[in-house]
This record gives C-alpha cells, structure tokens and sequence, in this order.
C-alpha cells in the first residue's frame, strides 16, 4: 500500500486538508488570490485536455459519450476549486471558472502546435527551453502587471509580478527526465547541481529583471522588500531542483512535495530542507556520476 | 581497451546476464548478436553503468562512461525540444563546444522541428548524430540500423568503418545481419544472458549459416503453411 511514498490511505485523507491549507493559506496572503487560484485550477484541468490522450478517448466512445465524459471529468477536477471559491463568495470567479471547464472540453483545442516557438534558451537546454515554450504567454501578463502596479502606485502587485514568474519558472522543474540525460554528464553530483541551479537562477533573473529594474525605479523606498522576496524565489528556486534530484532516477514523491508546501506557509524551514534535498541529491546521484 | 570479468545481473531472483567475459580492443568493432531477450541491452546498460552489476568491467579512462556515445534502441525526447536543442543538450553535457550544428547534419534532418515529432527513423538519427558530436572514444550502437532508411544506413555503415580508422572502439547489436558482416571484426553470439560463441571475421558466413539452421530450423513446418 505504499505509494508516492507514503502510505496510500494516509495519503488521500491528507490530501483535502492540504488542498484546504493552501487555498486558505493563498487567499489570506493576495487579493489577486481569486486570479491565481483560476489559473492553478484551469492549468490543473488542462492536464486532461493532452490531444493522445482525447485521441484515445474518441477512438474508443461515439461522439456523445466522448462529450459527456470529458465534461463529467472537467467538472469533477474543478469540483474542488469551484467549491473553495463558492466557501470565499467568489461567485462570479467560481461562474466564470465553470464556464472556462466547459469551453475546454468543447473546443478540446491542442496545446501541442508543431510550431516551434522561439527561446532565448536554447543555448542550455532543457528546462527552461520546454518551460517557456509551455508558458510563454504568462511573461506578457506579469509585466503588464507590472506596468498596472506603478501606474496605480500598487507596489504589491509588482512583487505578486515578480512571485508569479518565479512560480511559473518553479513548475519546470518537477517532472523528472529519462536518467540518460543525467548519466551524459561527465560531471559530480556536486557540479551537475551547481550548473542546474546556476542555470535555472541565472535564467529566473533574466526573465524577472525587467520587473526588478521597474520596481527599483519606482518603489526606490521599497527595494528592502523586493530583494528578500528575490531572494527568496532563489532559494525556492533552488530548494525545488534539490528535491527533484533527491528522488532520482524516480519522480518526486508526495513526501517531498509535502515538505516543499510545509516550506511555501513557513519559509524559514528552507534553511533545513535546502541541505537536506542536497544532500539526498547527491546520494542519489551518485549511482549514475563520477565521484 | 574495455575488460569484462564475470559480469552477472539479476532482477530479483531473474538472472540475465551470466558470469560474461568480454574484452573490446581499441579500433576494433565488435557485433553482439542474440534473439530478443538474449540480454544485449541489459549488457549495454552495464557497461555504460546505467545498471548495477557483479563483476569487473575495466577501462583505460578514469570514468569509462565520460568517454562514451550510448545509442539506445528507442531514444528518449523531450516534448518540446528542436533537433538542434537535442544535440545542444548533450554536447553540453560533455562540454563539448559545437559549432555550426546545421553543416554537421549529415542525415538532413529538420533540425528546428520538435525531436518528438520526428519519425523513429529520423529519432534514431538525431541521437546518432548527437552522439557523434560528442567526440567519444568507445560508442555503443543498440540497434543503429532499426527503422533506418537505406540511404541512412548506407552513411551509419561508412561512419562505423571511419571510426575503425580513427581507432575508436564500437559495440553493435543488430539484427540485420550483413550490416554487421559489413563492419564488425568480430561478433559473439548471446543466448539467454550468456555468450555462447565468438566468430572472427573469416567465420562469418558460417556463423549466418548456423544461425539460420539455429534459429529457423524446422521451426516454420509447425505452421503447416499451405
């Protein structure tokens, strides 16, 4: 019975409360929660909508029961958020969340265009290559954002900015890659974790830097906040490649995943995870690394 | 120079690889032929140390695997990485510095397009050229030629006998046999995890014989085809 990790059973009675702990926890922290929390839920439903996946469906069910199925099965991913949003009287959101489920599954349109959208990362593949290939369209946004918050002088929404991309940039790295593309390092364990997070940090701070340089300008009195809150999309930054490679060659485990939500309600913990993700890394890399 | 000594694996209690020995010589091209689940890329996997494994397995480099160009049977490929992206990622990975990617895609392939959308054929290619791009001594081909177009096959076998010339060390599976004649100085047969027979070069023809009365035999009369 054990999986991910942890028991299973265990597992999912944790489950609900930990879904309950972050949505209170997001929406006590941001007003632009409601926004964050559709776009958590719509990219969690999108999982559902991998053109393969539907391919398979449709080949299977007659065209109605393909339709009902993929409307039962958005409604029953987005139950979840619908409800913690109905809880915080976020009727409208939770309205236009529903309407957004059911326009995927009517459309059914494919995120897998064989065009091939340009990177400034393709000198250091791959995760940053595949993220922002996936994510593209996020970068524009946050720094409307930032254009909104120093037009109305809303220092807030010029951190939640910066946070956004450094989220964005954190959901490259959980999925594990083929342990061929570890063992090609001719590196150490210590080195190859050295050049990802030099990498990864180097690439966060070319992406945020124009949000950094207008809210330097702008927010001059503010920068003490800007910085801790950089800072600390470094060390989640770090802390997330370091629990990557502490699984490896297998995928993250639910206890890893628990640990880094532990450290998203209480960030000094990091100082604790951090070396211990690492040290775990380095063991686990070791089979495959020169020593 | 790359020295096998009683190399066994086991999965569970399932032993499928047992007590090789092998020796692969400097600019020499060895061919491991064997049926499916003979144990060839179990072999493979150990010796580039992506399996555990009893046994010696020697080098003349420090970290044999830093040295070495590893074609899997079925490549992997990330969902939104270009040709050119793919190779990029592996050179990096050896810090080899590659320039002018384009003039060195002897295979023509669509470089810019996502890997993932490539045939299987064009796949394999890709990782082959990857690999090539790498500047390794030793190469491990598991089934270079599967899905191959003959005009393909025609340059993976001339690039084969070039590193001959440039004393590298290659390690081939195949199961189409004359690619094998073609290139290999010496092939060993494998047989449920064991090498069974080494046929030099002067030996080949008979070893296709053998195979065929081995592995055909009457077996096809069973079928009573009419």
């Amino acid at each position: 019975m054990i999986d991910f990790g942890i028991p299973l059973l265990i597992g999912y009675a944790l489950l609900p409360s930990v879904f309950i702990l972050l949505s209170y926890y997001l929406f006590q922290k941001t007003e632009f929660a409601n926004y964050a929390y559709g776009l958590f839920a719509l990219s969690f439903i999108s999982k559902l909508s991998e053109p393969k996946r539907n391919d398979f469906l449709k080949s299977i069910f007659n065209k109605g029961k393909y339709k009902k199925l993929r409307i039962s099965e958005n409604i029953l991913y987005s139950l979840p958020f619908t409800l913690f949003l109905i809880y915080q009287k976020q009727f409208v959101f939770s309205l236009i969340l529903n309407l957004c489920v059911f326009v995927i599954t009517l459309f059914n349109f494919s995120t897998d265009l064989n065009v091939t959208i340009p990177t400034p990362f393709s000198k250091k593949p791959f995760e940053f290559t595949i993220g922002f290939r996936k994510t593209f369209f996020v970068f524009p946004i946050t720094y409307f954002l930032t254009y909104v918050s120093i037009s109305v002088g809303n220092f807030n929404l010029g951190v939640f900015s910066m946070l956004l991309i450094g989220l964005t940039c954190f959901s490259y790295y959980p999925k594990m890659e083929n342990e061929y593309f570890v063992w090609n390092y001719n590196l150490s364990p210590k080195e190859f974790l050295i050049e990802k997070t030099k990498t990864c940090l180097i690439y966060f701070t070319f992406l945020s830097l124009p949000i950094i340089m207008a809210l330097s300008i702008s927010f001059y009195r503010e920068i003490d906040i800007l910085i801790v809150f950089f800072l600390l999309c470094y060390a989640y930054l770090t802390s997330m490649i370091f629990a990557k490679y502490s699984s490896f060659p297998k995928e993250m485990n639910m206890s890893q995943g628990i640990l880094i939500a532990i450290s998203f309600m209480l960030p000094p913990v990091l100082l604790i995870f951090i070396p211990l993700f690492y040290s775990r890394s380095i063991k686990k890399l070791n089979a495959l690394l020169n020593d | 120079m790359i020295k096998i000594e009683r190399l066994s694996k086991f999965y569970g209690k399932k032993q499928v690889l047992n007590s090789i020995d092998l020796e692969f010589k400097k600019g020499k091209i060895y061919g491991i032929v064997g049926e499916n689940g003979a144990g060839k890329t179990t072999l493979f996997r150990c010796i580039s140390g992506l399996e555990s494994y009893k046994g010696n397995i020697l080098s003349d480099f420090t970290e044999l695997k830093d040295h070495l160009g590893l074609l899997l049977t079925e490549p992997y490929f990330f969902s939104k990485i270009t040709g050119k992206e793919y190779i990029q990622l592996l050179a990096n990975a050896r810090q080899t510095e590659i320039t002018k990617i384009e003039n060195k895609n002897i295979f023509g392939l669509p470089l810019n397009q996502y890997a993932s959308t490539y045939s299987t054929g064009m796949k394999k290619k890709l990782a082959l050229t990857a690999i090539l791009l790498q500047e390794n001594n030793v190469f491990i081909l598991d089934e270079p030629f599967n899905g191959v177009d003959i005009q393909s096959n025609l340059i993976i076998t001339e690039i084969i006998k070039r590193f001959k010339k440039l004393e590298k060390t290659v390690i081939i599976s195949s199961h189409i046999f004359s690619t094998l004649e073609n290139t290999c100085d010496e092939i060993y047969l494998m047989k449920n995890g064991e090498i069974i027979n080494k046929v030099e070069k002067a030996d080949f023809k008979n070893l296709e014989k053998k195979m065929k009365e081995f592995t055909v035999g009457n077996k096809i009369d069973k079928l009573e085809l009419k």
